[in-house]
This record gives C-alpha cells, sequence and structure tokens, in this order.
C-alpha cells in the first residue's frame, strides 16, 4: 500500500480524473474529499462489505443446514 | 392478523407487532422496506427476518448478545437520529432496542454472524436499519460454532 502524508487541504491524484482531498483531521477522524468521473462508484467500504455479507445471508440453506452449522462445532 | 408466505416455515399467521420497517431497505436489498419477524421457540436465539416482499427472502439471525455476551453497542449518530433515539447515548437492550446479528454460512458449513452491522431495531416504533459500525472492533463473519481458541484467527475486516 502506498503511504503518504497529506495536510489539510493538499489532494492526492488517482490517475488522470481522480483527486482525493483532504479537507480537514479532527479528533474525530479526517474529513475527505473526492472528485471523480460520475460513473465511478465511491463507496465506504464497510457499506461494501455489508452489502456482500447481506447478499451471502439471504442465499440461505435449508434450515436443517443452517440449524446443523449452528449446533454442531465444524469438524 | 395477517397470514405471509414464508421461505422456511410456509404459510405464517402474523400480527402488526412483529412487522419492522426499515425505511432505507438493508444495503443490497434497498427495496426491502418491511419484513416479519418470527421467533419460532421461546427463548430460543435463532430468529429469522421474512420480506413481506418476497417469499424466497428470509435471513436468519441471533441477538448480538447471544453470540457474543460482551457485546457493546456502537451505533452512529446518524442512525440513532434515523430511528429517532437518543443521538448523546446508546440505547438499552430489550427495553428500547433489540439488536440482531445476519448470520451466513461462509464456504459451506460454517455459521458467521455479522457483529460489525447488525440490525437494531427500535421496540416502541417497529423501526429498525442495518447500522454499520464505524469502528473495526468486530468483525463481519464472527465464528459462532468454532471453539474459543480458534477464534482470534478468523477475526478478519
Amino acid at each position: 500500500m502506498l503511504v503518504l502524508r497529506r495536510r489539510a487541504g493538499e489532494s492526492v491524484l488517482i490517475g488522470d480524473e481522480i483527486e482525493v482531498e483532504l479537507l480537514a483531521v479532527t479528533q474525530q477522524g479526517a474529513k475527505i474529499g473526492i472528485r471523480a468521473p460520475k460513473e465511478t462508484i465511491v463507496l465506504r467500504k464497510e457499506l461494501k462489505i455489508t452489502q456482500e455479507q447481506n447478499a451471502q445471508a439471504a442465499s440461505g440453506p435449508s434450515l436443517s443446514v443452517l440449524e446443523q452449522a449452528i449446533q454442531k462445532p465444524r469438524p | 392478523m395477517r397470514s405471509i408466505e414464508t421461505k422456511y416455515f410456509g404459510t405464517l399467521l402474523f400480527g402488526e407487532e412483529s412487522v419492522f420497517d426499515f425505511p432505507q431497505g438493508l444495503p443490497a436489498f434497498e427495496e426491502e422496506k418491511g419484513f416479519v419477524l418470527i421467533e419460532p421457540a421461546e427463548g430460543a436465539p435463532l430468529v429469522f427476518l421474512q420480506s413481506m416482499l418476497r417469499p424466497g427472502l428470509c435471513f436468519a439471525a441471533f441477538p448480538v448478545l447471544g453470540v457474543d455476551p460482551g457485546y457493546q453497542l456502537g451505533i452512529a449518530p446518524e442512525d440513532l437520529e434515523e430511528l429517532g433515539l437518543d443521538v448523546r447515548r446508546q440505547p438499552a437492550h430489550g427495553s428500547e432496542v433489540r439488536v440482531l446479528a445476519l448470520l451466513s454460512l461462509d464456504g459451506g458449513f460454517r455459521a458467521t454472524a455479522n457483529l460489525m452491522a447488525p440490525l437494531v431495531l427500535d421496540v416502541k416504533t417497529r423501526r429498525g436499519l442495518q447500522a454499520i459500525r464505524r469502528d473495526s472492533r468486530y468483525s463481519h463473519q464472527h465464528p459462532i460454532t468454532a471453539p474459543a481458541g480458534e477464534r482470534t484467527s478468523e477475526k478478519a475486516c
């Protein structure tokens, strides 16, 4: 992973069309601004993880398989 | 009482007290705005959230405290506000909210619970949302059957 040190107001460019600007740094966290083409999907990573995990949870197996997995320690 | 086609239990009768509104749906299921909470066995941890839209969609869930008795709530202020709860403190388990972790089988037979993004159900308004934690304290794939010693290696995020 590329690690850069940036101060508030400074930016990083990714390719020709994406700019990530560090807007402010506070005790609660860093506020960043992202400028990217409309077709680029920008998502908080945890939201993407939640979407994928929900999809997996929804592709639920039969009830008996589920109950077995819960009750039995895995081999 | 109304009736609903369910994924696991055939046709079920349910009362309004079992219906929870999810105004924003769930991530990846944004169109699902209503679920019926099914509790097959009194006092048993395993519960189900049956979609009111699609009979084939039903999530299995455990209360977070059933997965990890020491679970600390970490609901973001925006999510508390969305539910109309006091944003200055975490709500009380049971009396104010029910907090459920969705279960998955990953890789076949290993059951995991999503402690990173539990469903928070406001018991008074019967409104709910999926509250994604802002910290990385809990895994989205917390194993619920593996022996305690194996857990550390399972932590992901």
